[in-house]
């Protein structure tokens, strides 16, 4: 009898929960299904009603996840600034961990989505039925335009970009002075072969010419992701190209723009600073070989600063060049600096309150335009600050390499559009590079593994 | 009367006692596996508010999916060797420590200390030692295949994981065979001794029968844990070099968070629950039958 009553209770306790948990999935469902244009609606019926509106007097708290490593103390000090500027909006602070994904999943899980998230344009383009739209907000007006297109979707903007990352050689202007014998000019490396006279030049004085880092985010989302991107042609013909491998109907072998590259590459892999183990990937080592000028040139970009800065000597200098893919001297691809927005500011409006959207978006308004807020990152990030009324000036070399390019217009944006790589390039991709650096297999092999790997991808938009 | 009073009782003991375990077990274990099946048939990308069923579109891909059969495959050669190096070791150790040798308990605790480090410290630890100890002690004596890194080499950075995770798991069932070495009754080892057996026979021919219970759960221990493994794999070569190294798990985490392919990434989580939980049922059964044969 007593059995009896337990199994009872316990069938009728399982029966009650199991229906909860069915209710609570099938509601999120039901939700969900009809989602991505009822969130649209709402998210632009709210923006619209927000747009000129007054953030609330009430105490509001909001929370910022940021995917930028290693800068807390700086984006900290950046919220200590705003918020006693800005009394009645608390920020709380979310650093990433090593998988910036991951956590930022966990948060929305748990109900917990950041009020504003600094995330590659990739992920908010994927998940833009949960952004706020931020067209028409006055403060895009201080955001320089081109660097808005890689955070603009479908015509809408939905984020407010971070700073402009240069990609490319990064060189020690020392040991390329003493490899041609006198001033270096950058400019003069205007093909591969230029290129590849430099690197026999510095090899003549006793130093690596350059050096690969080979770990899977640098040869598969910075060297790989350069075959799509300005040498193919304007953001359209990037696209189409992109879709025409995902179509199958073109292959990554067949492409001349992919040849080119790769024919660098493979002069780079010759003149590798790790040629005896090419995958040893370090990038701090690696950093220190520049800075200490046991190689000449590294590819990698401007970011790399924040490694180098406490290794270089007094009057050091280094710069950044762009990597030539062919041998034609008139190319202008060939010396523009592939420049990529490669984070943005968005906001979150589905699990955020209209209050807490607004703090965001102040927020924002005053990473983007306050003076202390451009001094704060001019110094700490060393990259040029795509805000018009940015005043300050960058202590890296690097980032100011990258800010002359931008001031000469010689650059091409690297992405061209938010979606054209996808969120998992770097890992996927990036392994087939690194086995192809480390010899494991040939040109032929790896098209053709990029090849599959893009037949897996839904067709890019434009 | 007396009977409702009982049953009374025994509602009230039950909510007391059984209940709170029972709504934590069912909150935690339950409820997520239903809603985690439920994944299993959409094509979710863990965050957009688009959800649409696909049926079973996720496992027909995941069956086909090189990438996940060779996980799959690499996962079973790990484990093999893995399972062998670290029972191997484990036994020895143990036989080491209960053998009456001075500062035992000294011995038990350091050989036991790898497996409370903690999988992401241990991976990086050692790869630090495989990346750069080992290459500058190649550097040193000049021996050629010792200056390149372990860990970039496929077949080498996947010896690497098999000697870290044996190394790691040897001293966790060293204690588990010293349980069932100092459960073999002291008479039967007297008894070989009058008789004349070496330590060898002693060891082959009446401990090795006698633990036949604890090899059985020291072996399925370990093939399970080395079917989940996922924090030394993830801190040690991070599936590289060119996603060689990449066990399933690790694989699983990947689709998930990497590729944004929840769906998928929930499938393949079925799938490996349904290896563990068969090989815990295995467990379970040769457990069982060597206590019966013991």
């Amino acid at each position: 009898m007593r059995k009896r009553t337990f199994s009872l209770l316990m069938a009728g306790v399982l029966g009650v929960s199991t229906l909860a948990g069915c209710g609570s999935v099938a509601s999120t469902t039901t939700q969900s299904s009809d989602s991505t244009t009822a969130a649209k609606t709402t998210t632009e019926e709210k923006a619209a009603e927000t747009t000129n509106a007054e953030t609330s007097s009430e105490p509001v708290t909001i929370s910022f996840y940021t995917t930028e490593t290693g800068k807390d103390d700086m984006y900290q000090d950046l919220i200590s600034d705003f918020e006693s500027k800005n009394p009645g909006i608390t920020v709380e602070y979310i650093a990433a961990g090593d998988d910036q994904l991951q956590q930022w999943m966990a948060l929305y899980a748990s109900n917990e989505g950041p009020t504003v998230a600094l995330m590659d344009p990739i992920n908010i383009w994927e998940n833009q039925d949960r952004m706020r739209p931020l067209t028409g907000e006055a403060m895009l007006d201080n955001i320089e335009e081109a660097s808005l297109s890689t955070m603009t979707f479908n015509g809408t903007v939905y984020a407010v970009p971070m700073s402009a990352a240069g990609i490319g050689l990064l060189y020690n202007k020392a040991v390329c002075d003493a490899a041609v014998g006198g001033d270096f000019d950058p400019s003069t490396i205007k093909t591969r072969s230029d290129l590849k006279d430099l690197f026999d030049k510095i090899e003549a004085t006793g130093v690596a010419a350059t050096c690969l880092t080979g770990v899977n985010w640098s040869l598969g989302a910075h060297y790989l992701c350069q075959t799509y991107g300005a040498a193919i042609g304007d953001t359209k013909a990037r696209v189409d190209y992109v879709n025409s491998i995902i179509g199958g109907e073109t292959k990554e072998i067949d492409s001349e723009v992919f040849n080119g590259f790769m024919d660098t590459f493979d002069m780079l892999a010759q003149y590798n600073y790790n040629k005896n183990d090419p995958l040893v990937g370090d990038v701090n080592l690696d950093a220190m070989a520049l800075a200490e000028g046991k190689c000449g040139t590294w590819f990698m970009g401007d970011w790399a600063w924040t490694y180098m800065a406490e290794l270089v000597g007094e009057g050091d200098e280094f710069g950044l060049m762009p990597v030539p893919h062919s041998d034609d001297a008139g190319d202008v691809t060939n010396q523009q600096l592939p420049t990529s927005y490669a984070k943005g500011y968005c906001i979150d409006a589905s699990q955020n309150t209209e209050e807490q959207q607004l703090a965001g978006l102040k927020f924002i308004e005053y990473i983007s335009s306050d003076s202390y807020s451009h001094e704060v990152q001019a110094k700490r990030l060393g990259q040029a600050l795509p805000f018009k009324n940015c005043q300050a000036t960058i202590d890296s070399p690097l980032g100011k390499s990258t800010a002359s390019y931008i001031s000469a217009g010689k650059t091409a944006d690297f992405y061209g559009t938010p979606s054209l790589c996808p969120s998992d390039i770097w890992y996927e991709c990036g392994a087939y590079m690194c086995e192809y650096l480390s010899g494991a297999c040939d040109r032929t092999k790896l098209a053709t593994q990029i090849d599959e790997y893009w037949s897996k991808q839904d067709k890019r938009e434009y | 009367m007396r009977v409702k009073n009982k049953k009374v009782t025994s509602i009230k003991e039950f909510l007391l006692f059984g209940f709170p375990s029972f709504f934590i077990w069912f909150s935690v274990v339950i409820i997520p596996f239903v809603y985690g099946l439920f994944i299993t048939f959409t094509d979710w990308n863990g965050l957009s508010q688009d959800i649409n069923f696909i049926g079973i579109e996720n496992y027909k891909n995941i069956l086909t999916d090189s990438a996940f059969l060779g996980a799959f495959w690499k996962t079973v050669v790990y484990a093999l060797f893995t399972v062998i190096l670290s029972n191997l070791i484990g036994f020895i150790l143990a036989l080491v420590v209960t053998s009456g040798i001075k500062g035992q308990n000294l011995f038990r605790t350091g050989f036991f200390t790898p497996n409370i480090i903690g999988g992401i410290i241990l991976g990086y630890i050692w790869n630090f030692i495989f990346s750069f100890g080992l290459t500058k002690l190649g550097e040193f004596t000049g021996i050629s295949w010792m200056q390149t890194s372990w860990l970039t080499n496929p077949v080498r950075a996947l010896m690497a994981l098999i000697i870290v995770s044996a190394w790691q798991m040897s001293g966790y069932l060293m204690v588990i065979y010293i349980a069932g070495l100092t459960a073999v009754p002291a008479d039967l080892m007297e008894a070989a001794r009058v008789d004349g057996a070496t330590v060898f026979q002693t060891v082959m021919q009446i401990k090795i029968p006698m633990i036949r219970g604890t090899t059985a759960i020291c072996v399925f221990l370990a093939i399970s844990r080395c079917f989940m493994s996922f924090d030394t794999n993830l801190s040690l070569t991070a599936g590289g070099p060119y996603k060689s190294t990449e066990l399933i798990a690790y694989k699983i985490y990947q689709t998930a968070f990497t590729s944004m392919d929840f769906g998928v990434g929930q499938a393949q989580a079925i799938i490996l629950f349904v290896i563990v939980s068969v090989i815990s049922l295995l467990q379970v059964y040769f457990t069982r039958r060597g206590r019966v044969d013991a």
